[in-house]
């Protein structure tokens, strides 16, 4: 019996190295992955690869000749019964007998999955797309087995299948549709392939040099989602919040959880120029980012609230304000109703994680100065700004770790104890804001912090002493002389999921961090009907005697506290959070503090005109402009050319090269020249004016980049920029795209109908003018319906003169005389070329009816039938 | 100048010699140039179809259209009726005793004539049927020592019968390729039908005056002629693909030979002279290529042959149609 073959020996080759090659590499590489999961495959996947690879080369080459796969496929599977009962016969043993059953499964399922694949390959054509759709869905089972989710990790499991994917789909339609009879047929198989790999390597290098910052985010934000699964396990949280830059800032809002997240990474420097009475003494002043006054009590969370009444919280964005430029808010001060005891303190804060939109300065802070970081301290701090507040003298951050044996200390708390004592009630306040500050749940479980409130506060006249009282009552001791409360990160949970936290605090647990003292203070406050609220910000920690006034913040000072509301002297810190006694670990020590920056005489803001990298020159339109403390401002911006050898320049994330520089960017110069000291600023001046006195160009020290949107290199921060998706643009964006294709799509064949009829045109007799016209004749009779279907262009141009009466068959004739006959054409045949398209294209128009040749021309069947060679 | 009123002048008889047979043989113009095409390539030709549908009438009109050599006769035609018990020296004749001379002489079979018509070829013994073909091929017989010349002009033109196909052996595909042409007869339409019962004495009148219109030289001349034809080399690669295709198709058993290319090309050059032309065109080849090709090939089933080289023809015809022109 001869058996005839459906491929022929360099088909069985092809496909042998060009599909069944790479399926039994990616089939290996998915058992190494499924071996990691799953134990019953024993960790033996170079052997299962080589079940597999058996399977699919002896398919392949056993499918190349005419066998019907149901046969073969049952006689497989006889050989399978039969193999499977001999092994019950010759192991000894139960166990032996068991495992080798299973591992003779393996082998013939993986045997069988090669076999189907190798048939696949070798007889239908459409195999390879639900084998690739069956490949990722076994690596869809086996990513979703692996523990972490890392963009690395989604990729090296998803990269090999879809690019195999891609690769098996194409390279199995490229075989199949080949000629093997071809005479170079490898090179050709080699040619094509490779122009396909180069395509696809570059798509995937164009998309991963793209998205690559996206790649980097999602895998953050994946990365975040495990940090907040985490999280929701072990119910942890954190004082802080991280940027997507890697900075650092406080939330507005807080959690209370059952565990705290302390890092000890340095968030800033600040130099506060408060000091008590004596004028050398520091006093440190908490420093205040936010102030919580609502309480969610569903999710038992500290917010803001943007309705807060008389809001005095002063928030600007630094990063936004040019340098030396301040930005100042005297609404705040109004609503801080302080009128008693309050002074104006400035503040140098110099950012080295704290965000750079990040605004932190004790309360109540009205002014923002963004400052340049001198040269030598760029590496380690990446801006700066001076912050002024308008600070109580009654404030100050002793007030829980009150330093015993400092006389002057003691003197100063007791005199300030004494000045609040006269406060003793809050009737001269408005109600409604006193209504806001004494806000409490209605619920029976915050009728009992109340009932507790009083109990402790019973014998306390003031509402100062109340609030000392809350203090002593947190450092109280119990009856076995042991702490009442502990400090301690991780305070646990509640056994009952929805129970109320601060209850749980206050009257179980007895264990928290700041969150939970200044909750529990705030609603005792309230309960008493003192206006309270909770601040987020950081702790202030004196460390340093060398460098009085001068301040170092870590991460794990990121703190809450509650502030009282005392009419006439506003609001006060109070800290009631206990001292963690069971702290072992040194505090981080204070650093060198930056050096002061110089006095700038010159400082202009406005836009880059144009920019010169060699000679480090640039001329900029000037809109603000600050001289001597003077300030100008313009609406017709003048030009100032500015020399920037020696400047520094920088941006929000640090300090960055001079070819930065770019036309239209916002900047910011400041000049210290020597040249400009002596000069001396008249308000009467105009900005121009002063423009014209300045050397030209002007020497700039400083030049600081203001991040705009349009400005923005697309390299940096381009997170921030991360818009929601606007799924209906998207959508708006897909359909008008894929309109367009199907108008096309549609037009197509009247379009090339145009090209075609253009080339066609005319009276000419040449040979190539001929060709067209009897192209273009082709093409149209073609679209109209009337194609030439087995028949001989004779008879064709026939068939269509008696159709549609026009002179076809004579042009054909002469057409086919010009194609084929050495003779040259008669005059006569030469009038019939020259005289035949028109009058043609006429009478066909004639015959067949607008809506019939519109409806022909819509129908792109036609026109792809016209190209391509009939099978 | 001479060359081409020699043309004109071949051409012209061509056309007298179809109007000649036309006024006998009605509605069948097709085929009347498929037997001129194989009388101008020095071929044979085989016609199948039903009985009665103008075989035998078609033969003897063309052979009484042409004048023998020798004036006022007409070319020599012979007419064999094969039947199962015909014996080869029943067609090419046999050695019979001289009374008179003492001696054998060898007494010509019909195969001695210019035009023969070959009936119900079908039905006679291989043996019958291979001396037959051997003559058509070799254009001579030979008899024992004796090699006996044919005509200069051997035009043979054979019938088969499709149906009542008890008795009969089928020609073998080697045998089959020896006709150059094999055409289907059919039946006329129904007007052209209608026309013949209407002038049946008429045309029973033209057939038994049938005109000599041309003489034997006259047709010797229109083969030389027929050779002459331009072929372009398009239509020479589209033979070969043509003919290589037939070899490389799923549905066709057997391809068409080199020879078969051969013969290929003569039919086209001939058939373009029958067309009035002195070169070939597409035309040409799609009209001729099934009468030339269909009877050489072994199909895999009935629906591949009703199938595949119309495919392999039609493929090709759309390659040609797509040629730029070369000059």
């Amino acid at each position: 019996m001869k058996i005839g073959n459906v491929h022929n020996a360099k088909k069985v080759l092809a496909q042998l190295l060009l599909l069944a090659v790479p399926t039994v590499a990616l089939v290996a590489y998915l058992l190494w992955h499924l071996n990691l999961s799953y134990q019953i495959l024993q960790n033996d996947w170079q052997k299962q690869a080589l079940y597999f690879a058996g399977g699919i080369a002896g398919a392949i080459i056993l499918y190349s000749y005419r066998f019907r796969f149901i046969t073969t496929a049952a006689l497989l599977f006889v050989v399978y019964y039969y193999a499977y009962r001999s092994i019950g016969n010759v192991s000894v043993g139960e166990f032996d007998a068991f495992f080798a059953s299973v591992q003779f499964l393996i082998f013939a399922i993986l045997f069988s999955a090669g076999w189907i694949c190798g048939f696949g390959f070798s007889r239908s054509r459409y195999f390879t797309v639900f084998w690739a759709v069956f490949l990722l869905a076994v690596q869809i089972v086996t990513a979703s087995k692996t523990h972490t989710i890392t963009a690395s990790a989604i990729i090296s499991s998803f990269l090999p299948t879809l690019a195999y994917a891609v690769y098996i789909i194409y390279t199995a339609e490229l075989i199949r549709n080949m000629n093997p009879s071809e005479r170079h047929f490898g090179w050709f198989v080699f040619k094509r392939l490779a122009g396909f790999g180069l395509v696809l390597a570059a798509l995937f290098f164009l998309l991963l040099q793209t998205f690559n910052k996206n790649f980097q985010a999602v895998e953050k934000e994946w990365g975040q989602g495990q940090g907040k699964y985490d999280q929701n396990r072990s119910n942890q949280e954190s004082m802080t919040k991280e940027n997507r830059d890697g900075s650092v800032g406080n939330k507005d809002q807080t959690q209370l959880t059952g565990s705290l997240n302390k890092g000890k990474r340095l968030v800033f420097v600040a130099k506060l120029d408060n000091y008590f009475e004596d004028g050398k003494t520091p006093n440190p002043l908490y420093f205040t980012a936010y102030y919580y006054t609502r309480f969610d009590t569903l999710t038992q969370t500290f917010e803001t609230d943007t309705k807060m009444p008389d809001n005095d919280l002063f928030k600007p964005d630094p990063s936004k304000i040019p340098i030396y430029f301040a930005k100042t808010d005297s609404t705040v001060i109004k609503n801080a109703h302080a009128t008693k005891a309050r002074k104006v303190v400035t503040a140098d804060i110099y950012k080295t994680l704290l965000g750079p939109s990040e605004y932190v300065a004790p309360s109540t802070a009205f002014f923002c100065q963004p400052l340049p970081v001198e040269a030598s301290y760029k590496d380690q701090y990446k801006s700066a700004y001076r912050a002024k507040m308008w600070v109580s003298d009654l404030n100050s951050a002793y007030f829980i770790y009150n330093p015993a044996g400092n006389q002057m200390l003691e003197q100063f708390q007791e005199q300030r104890f004494k000045t609040l004592r006269q406060v003793t009630d809050f009737t001269g306040i408005p109600e409604s804001f006193k209504q806001y500050y004494t806000f409490m749940p209605k619920d029976p479980e915050y009728d009992r912090i109340k009932t507790l409130a009083q109990e402790i506060t019973k014998d306390a006249p003031t509402p100062l002493d109340k609030m000392l009282a809350i203090r002593d009552y947190f450092l109280s001791k119990d009856e076995f002389d042991q702490p009442l409360f502990k400090y301690t990160n991780n305070p646990g949970v509640p056994g009952m999921p929805s129970a109320n936290k601060l209850n749980y605090f206050l009257f179980e647990n007895r264990k928290g961090y700041c969150a939970y003292y200044a909750g529990a203070s705030l609603f005792m406050l309230r309960a008493m009907g003192i206006p309270s609220r909770i601040a987020a910000g950081f702790l202030t920690v004196d460390r340093s005697s060398k460098n009085p006034g001068w301040y170092w913040f870590y991460e794990d000072q990121a703190h809450a506290w509650v502030q009282i509301f005392f009419p006439g002297y506003g609001w006060i810190d109070f800290d009631t959070t206990i001292p963690d006694l069971e702290a072992h670990e040194s505090e981080q020590p204070d650093g060198t503090p930056p050096l002061n920056m110089q006095q700038a005489y010159l400082v202009a803001d406005g836009h880059i005109t144009s920019v010169d990298t060699t000679t480090k020159k640039l001329t900029m339109s000037v809109e603000k402009l600050l001289f001597h403390d003077q300030n100008y401002e313009s609406t017709r911006p003048d030009t100032l050319s500015i020399d920037g050898a020696v400047a520094q320049v920088s941006a929000d994330s640090g300090a960055v090269p001079f070819s930065v520089l770019r036309k239209g960017m916002h900047i910011t110069a400041a000049s210290f020249a020597e040249a400009l000291k002596d000069m001396t600023a008249n308000p009467q001046e105009s900005m121009a004016d002063v423009l014209k006195r300045v050397p030209k160009p002007a020497p700039a020290d400083e030049i600081k980049i203001i991040e705009e949107e349009a400005t923005q290199q697309p390299h940096k921060n381009m997170f921030e920029n991360i818009q929601p998706v606007n799924w209906l643009k998207v959508l708006a964006t897909v359909l008008i795209v894929a309109a367009i294709l199907i108008v096309l799509v549609f037009a197509m064949p009247w379009l090339i109908w145009q090209v075609i009829h253009a080339r066609a045109k005319g009276n000419k007799a040449t040979p190539q003018s001929a060709y067209h016209k009897y192209r273009a004749a082709l093409y149209y009779l073609n679209q109209l319906g009337y194609s030439r279907h087995q028949k001989g262009p004779g008879d064709y141009a026939r068939d269509t003169d008696a159709r549609f009466g026009t002179a076809f068959y004579t042009f054909s004739n002469v057409y086919q005389k010009l194609k084929y006959s050495k003779q040259p054409l008669t005059a006569s045949e030469e009038a019939v070329v020259a005289q035949f398209y028109t009058p043609f294209i006429q009478s066909v128009k004639k015959q067949v009816p607008l809506r019939k040749r519109t409806a022909a021309f819509l129908n792109i069947y036609n026109t792809i039938h016209y190209f391509t060679q009939p099978k | 100048m001479e060359q081409s009123i020699a043309i004109e002048q071949a051409l012209q008889n061509i056309q007298l010699l179809i109007g000649n047979i036309e006024k006998v043989i009605r509605g069948k113009r097709p085929q009347i140039e498929l037997i001129l095409t194989a009388l101008l390539a020095k071929g044979h030709i085989l016609m199948e179809d039903n009985p009665g549908t103008g075989k035998t009438v078609m033969a003897k009109t063309l052979a009484h259209s042409i004048a023998g050599k020798q004036h006022n006769s007409e070319v020599n035609f012979k007419r064999i009726q094969f039947t199962p018990d015909l014996l080869p020296m029943d067609l090419i004749g046999s050695h019979i005793f001289d009374d008179v001379h003492k001696e054998f002489v060898f007494k010509k079979g019909p195969l001695f004539c210019n035009v023969l018509l070959a009936d119900e070829i079908n039905r006679a013994s291989p043996k019958v049927q291979s001396a037959l073909l051997e003559c058509m091929a070799e254009n001579q017989i030979t008899i024992g020592e004796t090699t006996y010349p044919l005509e200069q002009l051997f035009f043979t033109i054979a019938t088969q019968n499709p149906v009542e196909m008890e008795g009969t052996y089928p020609l073998p595909a080697a045998q089959l390729d020896r006709f150059y042409l094999k055409i289907y007869f059919g039946y006329v339409d129904e007007a052209t039908e209608l026309d013949i019962y209407k002038d049946y004495l008429g045309i029973q009148n033209n057939l038994e005056h049938t005109q000599q219109v041309l003489n034997m030289e006259d047709i010797l001349l229109l083969q030389q002629q027929a050779q002459q034809v331009h072929l372009h080399d398009e239509l020479t690669i589209a033979v070969r693909n043509i003919v290589s295709e037939t070899r490389k198709h799923p549905d066709i058993v057997l391809g068409a030979s080199t020879r078969s290319g051969i013969t290929f090309l003569k039919c086209l050059k001939a058939f373009a002279l029958v067309q009035g032309r002195t070169f070939v065109t597409e035309d040409d080849l799609q009209l001729i290529t099934p009468a030339v090709l269909d009877h050489r090939l072994i199909y895999r089933n009935k629906e591949a042959k009703q199938k595949a080289l119309a495919s392999i023809l039609n493929k090709e015809m759309e390659r040609l149609s797509k040629l730029k022109l070369s000059h």
